[in-house]
């Protein structure tokens, strides 16, 4: 089976994984505790009222109605309309979705890169005082909470060295640019975003460096790499191009895993930081019982997990010759 | 001067419990164009020599003592960079075991031939390197178009073929083959000996091969080191081993091969278990296992003695040769009691 067909498959995959997604999604929120209606009841409403407003909100069709209603306003880009804001879901999560993205986005790079190169480091290292140092340095920065993290970091670059802004995405009175480059590219958008990418690469780095560490430890016992030491080749050849090269599928794998977490756990980052992600506005639209709102939230976080899975199917291809392709 | 002399060497393995004497003072030396047989069971420190040459000991292992010389040069001297920069591949290469598993996955085979010669010449192109490869490739009986694919998709004959290509790449002196063949079936075996012999006479390498199977070294080597417990226990020419052994260590392993001229044969294997070298003490290491032991080869550890054009034994009996020959043909003779 040649390699375009192989990716043909994937997306046929991809497909069916997104339609299990948004009908799960359908369901649990179909199934969930609450009244939809609490956001429009006023006291004193009668009942006719308050039946009028779930007929209006369509609440009153039968459910598999409602689904293929649900699935055409899917498939047509809408998510709906927010029950607190009364605007289209979408204005409002666009920004906060890239305000996560950017955060998390730059962590979890950072994180894979750090944790990576580190991770290999350690293994080429096995038996050596530097090794036990950086594992255990490894499993505090996993072990450690990720709120208790950010409040170290934060009384560190913030209050004690006083460098970096302790909240917020931009400077109080800098205006909102109007263009999406001006606003992501801005330096004052760059100084507020180190401390919470700091503070979550240092969380999400041991995922990477631990697995990194394992899989090299058994990479490095194998006959081929006693042949590259015979041939002569640098030590920085060997670890990096053949040792830390065959190590990184499992971690590979692991990426798509750690992205999901990260979207998911970018609201304790979010929280501390003060930061207008999609994290927060998530659990505030399950308060308010903002149901179009919470289900576009998770449709856009559901979706980068399963893109990064596609993602990394594709990677495997071009990492690992020996992928047969079915 | 010989292209490779080992002089007394003794390389330990640092235990808890103590030193492990893996080799322990191996003397041997190879000519310009000569192939050495090292042949012994697992364990007797074989590969632990090979090793020490082109020093890939593990990290508890290191050269205690003795001296390695290359081109009349101690290269256990030699720092690490200066080893790697003018020894390994350069001078010495090596042919693993699996070959399947001597090359990275993740590269074509070609890539990492290419690799190699650019590593040690420098003033190659990739382009040149991989047209040296692709003429290595013919030599070897492989197609050239066989440089850009996968160590996956050979076969295990042709990955050996390959490894050998790698092997020779930058025309080194000498070849350390470890069990090169043992992977592979024997029609095959015999083919790829056959062109590493071809290979060797056409460049003058001279090669070590390390292996337990007694019939390969009759065919290929010219002469042959017997290992038994870190120590050579006996060194000869090919014939002279084959025929005429004189340590009860090499007649007991000869029985254990079956000689394909003799009508029929009963395979007889040495009782017991390979010696535990942790610190061994005095005594000659075969003795619980030697069914002519006498009282002085548990107390005293006999030293080398040439009998005769390099034929070096280590035995106190080795004078009674003719008479332990004559009993070793016996199958009794290895009979143990229980």
């Amino acid at each position: 089976m040649g390699l375009r067909e192989y990716v043909v498959r994937r997306i046929f995959q991809l497909v069916i994984t997104y339609w299990a997604f948004i009908t799960l999604l359908f369901v649990l929120f179909r199934a969930a505790p609450g009244d939809p209606t609490s956001m429009f009841v006023m006291d004193g409403m009668d009942e006719e009222s308050r039946q009028e407003i779930i007929a209006d909100l369509g609440l009153d069709q039968p459910l598999y109605l409602q689904y293929v209603d649900y699935m055409g306003q899917l498939l047509s880009g809408s998510f709906g309309v927010s029950f607190r804001y009364r605007e289209p879901v979408w204005d409002v999560l666009v920004i906060k979705f890239w305000n996560t993205i950017f955060l998390m986005g730059a962590a979890v790079i950072c994180a894979y890169v750090i944790g990576v190169l580190a991770g290999a480091l350690l293994g080429w290292w096995r038996g050596k005082r530097a090794e036990r140092v950086g594992i255990v340095a490894g499993l505090m920065a996993r072990s450690s909470p990720e709120f208790w993290t950010s409040i170290i970091v934060l009384s560190v670059f913030a209050f004690w060295l006083g460098w970096l802004p302790s909240g917020g995405m931009r400077s109080i009175g800098a205006e909102m640019a109007p263009s999406f480059s001006a606003r992501y590219l801005s330096t004052d958008f760059v100084y507020h975003l180190v401390l919470p990418v700091m503070a979550a690469t240092i969380y999400y780095m041991a995922t990477p460096l631990l697995l990194m560490r394992n899989t090299m430890l058994d990479v490095l016992k194998a006959d081929f790499i006693e042949i590259k030491k015979a041939e002569g080749l640098s030590e920085l050849t060997i670890l990096y191009k053949h040792a830390a090269r065959n190590s990184i599928l499992p971690v590979v794998t692991m990426a798509a895993i750690v992205t999901g977490t990260a979207m998911g756990g970018s609201l304790v980052i979010e929280t501390v930081f003060n930061w207008p992600g999609m994290g927060r506005e998530m659990v505030e639209a399950i308060n308010y019982n903002d149901y179009p709102m919470a289900m576009g939230a998770f449709f856009l976080m559901g979706s980068v997990v399963i893109i990064m899975n596609f993602v990394a199917d594709l990677l495997y291809v071009y990492l690992d010759p020996r992928v047969e392709y079915k | 001067m010989s292209k490779l002399e080992l002089d007394d060497l003794r390389t330990y393995y640092r235990m808890e419990e103590g030193w492990i004497e893996a080799a322990d003072g191996v003397s041997l030396s190879l000519e310009a164009n000569e192939t050495l047989g090292l042949v012994g069971e697992s364990g007797s420190g074989k590969s632990t020599v090979a090793k020490s040459i082109i020093r890939l000991l593990p990290d508890n292992g290191e050269i205690v003592d003795g001296s390695i010389r290359f081109d009349g040069e101690d290269i256990t001297e030699l720092s690490k960079r200066e080893l790697r920069r003018r020894i390994r591949w350069k001078e010495i290469s090596m042919i693993p075991q699996s070959a399947m598993n001597g090359f990275d996955p993740v590269y074509t085979v070609g890539e990492q031939i290419v690799q190699a010669i650019r590593t040690h010449e420098s003033d190659v192109s990739k382009a040149e390197a991989r047209e040296r490869t692709k003429e290595l490739f013919d030599d070897l009986g492989l197609d050239e178009e066989r440089v850009d694919d996968y160590p996956h998709q050979f076969s295990g004959g042709m990955a050996q073929r390959a490894m050998i290509a790698l092997a020779l790449a930058v025309d080194p002196s000498v070849i350390l083959a470890d069990e090169p063949t043992t992977a592979l079936d024997v029609v095959i075996q015999d083919r790829i000996l056959g062109t590493i012999k071809e290979m060797q006479d056409e460049l003058g390498t001279a090669m070590v091969l390390i292996t337990h199977d007694m019939s390969v070294v009759s065919e290929t080597c010219d002469t042959i080191a017997v290992m038994y417990g870190g120590r050579v226990v006996e060194r000869a020419d090919a014939e002279t081993i084959i025929k005429r052994p004189k340590h009860p260590y090499t007649l007991g392993l000869r029985n254990a091969f079956p000689d394909i001229t003799a009508d029929s044969q009963e395979l007889v294997s040495i009782p017991g278990s390979p010696p535990d070298l942790l610190e061994p003490g005095e005594g000659c290491r075969f003795a619980p296992r030697c069914p002519f032991a006498e009282d002085r080869c548990w107390e005293e550890t006999p030293q080398p003695e040439t009998h005769g054009d390099g034929h070096v034994v280590e035995c106190h009996r080795a004078d009674e040769a003719e008479y332990l020959r004559k009993e070793a043909n016996r199958p009794e003779t290895w009979r143990t009691d229980d």
